[in-house]
């Protein structure tokens, strides 16, 4: 079943003759429970899709259909409690509250969504046991290490069940070996606990993590890939090939 | 030239956050010159002898008000650097020297101190004008407004204006000159620590200042007590005790309510609240001692405020009650009436008397109270212009113009209405009290009432006090006093006394002049009342100064908080109204506890100074104008804060949607 849908969105900025298409005519679906990677290379357009998705940026024309309903007719009044109920977010910079302690920052996605207080408790344990951050709990950010904040987010991300959580280079901010286990937690996020999840990155090692990448090129699609039933490390081979048609590949590869 | 128009141009650009700093200049200089011009003007100098008292009290707290503004613009001055850390980081790596950089931030603040200086001048002598209105109508002098502009008070602005400001620039210079470029680009990236302060650091915090709070309060209520110089040391330690105490509760106040919060988790998990409190927390975290500073400076305004103007409206409506007879004397020894005649002949040469009374005031026995005849009493009314009374010869009737007492008589009469006199039985009851201003504490009794019995019950009374008072055609002038008192001390004056009495070892003699006393009373509460304004008002503005900084010098770092929560839904409606709270939490913290000593002030003046102003609710009435003025002053800059603090950091809502 098809959870999110594009049609031939459209965002422009500027007015004739100096335009930019950031967008410009994307259509795509996303099925549940599908890791979906968008990659292309600067001024592609991919965070501005990111954006336009996450209800955070609006759109000049087209549909964006999440569960069946056009994001792009909901009321502003209505849109914060749209996102709060179906969105969950991934940021590079983790974009914690470094005002509250890591058990905090995972509960206050909980308490904005209106959850009861003696749920709550449960909920954050039961999710930081999932994502081994525990032991951090009770610390404030600036306390743990970047693999754990980036945890942490994702703990935030998912807690509420969203029907998708968008991404934004989730791994720009981490060494590789923290990279490697934040990519394997939210490959587990979408295995074992069915999340959908859609990854903007220009990281190819990241992307490799995903089932299926689109590759966006002056605001269209370019190119779909699908993982299918190979490894991560052929997987990633393909991306390059198509990198290097994009010609970003010498920029990309870390 | 280049560095003037870069400077310009920053200045024009960086107006939002100049704001605040640039209004809280112009208004400091704006006080410091109004205030200063109308010290200096001989216009109000010259209303009475001793207004040069005016002078020097606002002088004085002049060069206090620059003292502490310079602490304020020291701060000011700080955050201005950290908003503008980046570009000078950006100067420095695009080649830029050091001295140069120095040389453009010092040329934008004196721009932007001049034109605060000129404004505060403009506004400054415009405000004198109306200062002195205000003073004139008080006085009942004939005033029509007009700009009080003096050299003087312009002159002496500049320097203080100068020496306060110049503290402020040579720390900038200092700061710009240690900053390192990487320090001044990624600054702001550094995390904030959030501190818990440990349970027993507070326990023995919290110990000392309820011991400061003990002990000064003691310490104040004895220096009440006391009637000599040493009661300052104690009313001075008391209310040293007192600041201490506040500052302390301040080092811990936030901290306690935060944690107190956090231990309530189902209050705290629910909706934005979780976020609210660590907005909060952090905020608490590090302002620390500046707020505890903070609170110290607005206790100190709000009870400055509140004792000026207490004192100074106290001083007024007594002034009618004190000094209700143009001339008067009064003696405490059982003197002849005749002896006061050579006294009335001179007064005679002074001002032409009209009509005169010599009067005894008598002893009512165990009653511990005095008494009239009821002709004196009807010649006093006379005198002060009222309406004679009656008395049958079983009756007598009060007196009473200190109003703190009615309740205590009237009960006292209905528990029993009869006394007894030299053998005579006397009633009375409580429509038979008066209380027209007669001056009891001195002329027409002594104990703040009097009653009146028939003149052949007062006939066998011990007559131990003896009063003249004289209504003069012109009213006297204020130089009657010293007058009068260099002749009956001359030794011309001849007294005689009462055959069979004796003058006691400590007789008193006391002269009450109208005309002195309404223009001393007026000065007092003219200098109180502007003093105890000045200085309050000042201090408002700079603590709500520090306030608004230290809420701005966290909205970049805010923005990013609030970014975070817009994405996880909260909207912008809701953001604004998380605003407020904080904004609330920050700014109405800090007024609880001077709220709270403000209240105890009112109680505290009532009980001990109650009895000795004259008009009911007079303390209350300034306490709540107190409060009425600092709230206006406080909103102003809350709402500039929040005007501020709001666009900045919910930017990024409105420009998506």
């Amino acid at each position: 079943m098809s959870i999110l849908q594009t049609i031939d969105l459209k965002k422009y900025y500027g007015t004739e003759p100096n335009i930019t298409r950031a967008l410009d005519g994307v259509n795509f679906s996303v099925e549940q429970g599908e890791f979906v990677g968008i990659m292309g290379a600067s001024g592609s357009g991919k965070t501005t899709l990111l954006n336009c998705i996450s209800t955070i940026d609006t759109a000049t024309s087209g549909h964006i259909n999440l569960n069946g309903k056009d994001i792009l007719e909901i009321k502003e009044k209505e849109i914060a409690r749209f996102r709060r109920e179906n969105l969950g977010f991934i940021f590079q910079d983790f974009n914690l509250l470094d005002t509250l302690t890591i058990y905090e920052n995972i509960a206050l996605a909980l308490t904005i969504n209106k959850q009861s207080a003696n749920q709550i408790d449960g909920k954050v344990q039961d999710i930081a046991g999932q994502l081994a951050i525990r032991d951090v709990l009770a610390k404030y950010p600036y306390q743990v290490s970047g693999g754990q904040k980036q945890r942490c987010a994702c703990a935030r991300a998912i807690i509420n069940q969203p029907q998708l959580i968008l991404a934004d280079e989730p791994t720009g901010a981490l060494d590789s070996n923290s990279s490697r286990n934040l990519l394997e937690t939210m490959q587990d996020m979408n295995r074992r606990m069915g999340a959908t999840i859609l990854m903007v990155t220009h990281d190819a090692v990241s992307a490799s993590y995903a089932s299926r990448i689109l590759f966006l090129k002056d605001g269209q699609i370019y190119k779909e890939l699908l993982k299918g039933k190979h490894d991560n490390r052929h997987f990633f081979n393909q991306i390059l090939d198509i990198m290097a048609e994009l010609g970003g590949v010498q920029d990309d590869v870390r | 030239m280049m560095y003037a128009k870069l400077a310009l141009r920053n200045v024009k650009r960086s107006a939002k956050d100049y704001a605040i700093y640039f209004a809280t200049l112009s208004l400091t200089a704006t006080l410091l010159c109004a205030f200063l011009s109308l010290g200096f003007s001989s216009d109000i100098i010259g209303m009475t002898e001793n207004m040069s008292m005016l002078t020097s009290g606002i002088l004085a707290l002049s060069v206090l008000v620059a003292l502490i503004a310079s602490f304020v613009i020291r701060y000011a001055v700080r955050f201005m650097l950290g908003q503008r850390k980046r570009e000078f980081a950006t100067y420095e790596i695009l080649g830029m020297e050091l001295r140069s950089i120095q040389r453009l931030f010092l040329i934008e603040n004196i721009l932007i101190g001049a034109g605060a200086f000129l404004i505060g001048i403009v506004l400054g002598s415009g405000l004198s004008g109306l200062l002195a209105i205000f003073v004139k109508s008080i006085f009942h002098t004939p005033h029509n407004y007009s700009v009080y502009f003096s050299l003087k008070a312009v002159l002496v602005t500049m320097l203080l204006f100068a020496l306060m400001y110049g503290s402020g620039l040579i720390q900038a210079a200092k700061i710009i000159r240690r900053k390192k470029i990487i320090e001044l680009l990624y600054d702001e990236k550094k995390n904030e620590k959030v501190k818990d302060k440990s349970i027993i650091r507070l326990v023995v915090s919290g110990v000392c200042t309820i011991l400061e709070i003990t002990a000064g309060v003691l310490l104040l209520v004895n220096g009440l007590k006391i009637q000599t110089n040493v009661a300052m040391l104690f009313l001075g330690g008391g209310a040293g005790l007192l600041l201490l105490a506040v500052y302390s509760i301040y080092r811990n106040l936030p901290f306690l309510l935060i944690g107190s919060v956090h231990r309530k988790k189902n209050y705290l998990l629910h909706g934005e609240r979780l976020f609210l409190m660590g907005q909060l927390k952090q905020r608490f975290n590090s302002v620390g001692k500046t707020l505890a500073v903070i609170a110290t400076l607005l206790t100190v305004s709000l009870l400055t405020m509140f004792a000026g103007l207490t004192m100074g409206a106290g001083y007024e409506a007594n002034m009618e009650a004190y000094y209700p007879y143009d001339f008067g004397v009064a003696v405490d020894a059982p003197l002849t009436k005749e002896s006061f005649d050579d006294v009335i002949s001179f007064v005679d040469t002074q001002s032409t008397v009209e009509d005169s009374l010599t009067y005894y005031l008598y002893s009512a026995g165990t009653y511990g109270v005095e008494a009239l005849s009821i002709s004196d009493y009807n010649h006093l009314r006379y005198i002060l212009g009222l309406e004679p009374k009656t008395l049958r010869q079983d009756r007598f009737l009060i007196h009473c113009d200190t109003w703190i007492y009615m309740e205590p008589i009237k009960s006292a009469l209905s528990e029993s209405a009869t006394i007894e006199l030299a053998g005579y039985k006397l009633q009375s009851s409580s429509e038979e009290i008066f209380t027209e201003p007669m001056e009891q504490y001195q002329m027409a009794g002594t104990k703040g009432y009097v009653i009146v019995v028939p003149d052949e019950v007062a006939s066998q009374l011990p007559a131990e006090k003896i009063r003249l008072v004289c209504k003069l055609k012109d009213g006297g002038t204020p130089a009657l006093k010293n007058d009068a008192r260099t002749n009956l001390n001359s030794g011309k004056w001849k007294p005689t006394v009462q055959p069979g009495m004796e003058i006691p070892e400590h007789a008193t003699l006391g002269i009450t002049v109208k005309a002195w006393g309404i223009a001393n009373s007026l000065t007092g509460y003219t200098t109180i009342s502007f003093c105890g304004l000045y200085l309050s008002i000042v201090f408002i503005i700079l603590s709500c100064t520090i306030l608004a900084f230290e809420q701005l010098s966290r909205m970049e770092t805010n923005r990013k908080h609030f970014q975070v929560i817009y994405r996880l839904g909260v909207d912008r409606q809701q953001q604004k109204r998380l605003i407020v709270q904080e904004l609330s939490g920050f700014f109405v913290l800090p007024l609880i506890v001077p709220s709270i000593f403000l209240l105890f002030a009112t109680i505290g003046f009532h009980k001990f100074f109650g009895e000795a102003i004259l008009q009911a609710n007079l303390i209350p009435l300034n306490a709540g104008i107190t409060l009425l003025i600092f709230l206006v002053v406080y909103s102003v800059y809350f709402c500039a804060t929040y005007f501020i603090y709001s666009r900045t950091v919910t930017a990024e809502s409105h420009n998506s949607h």
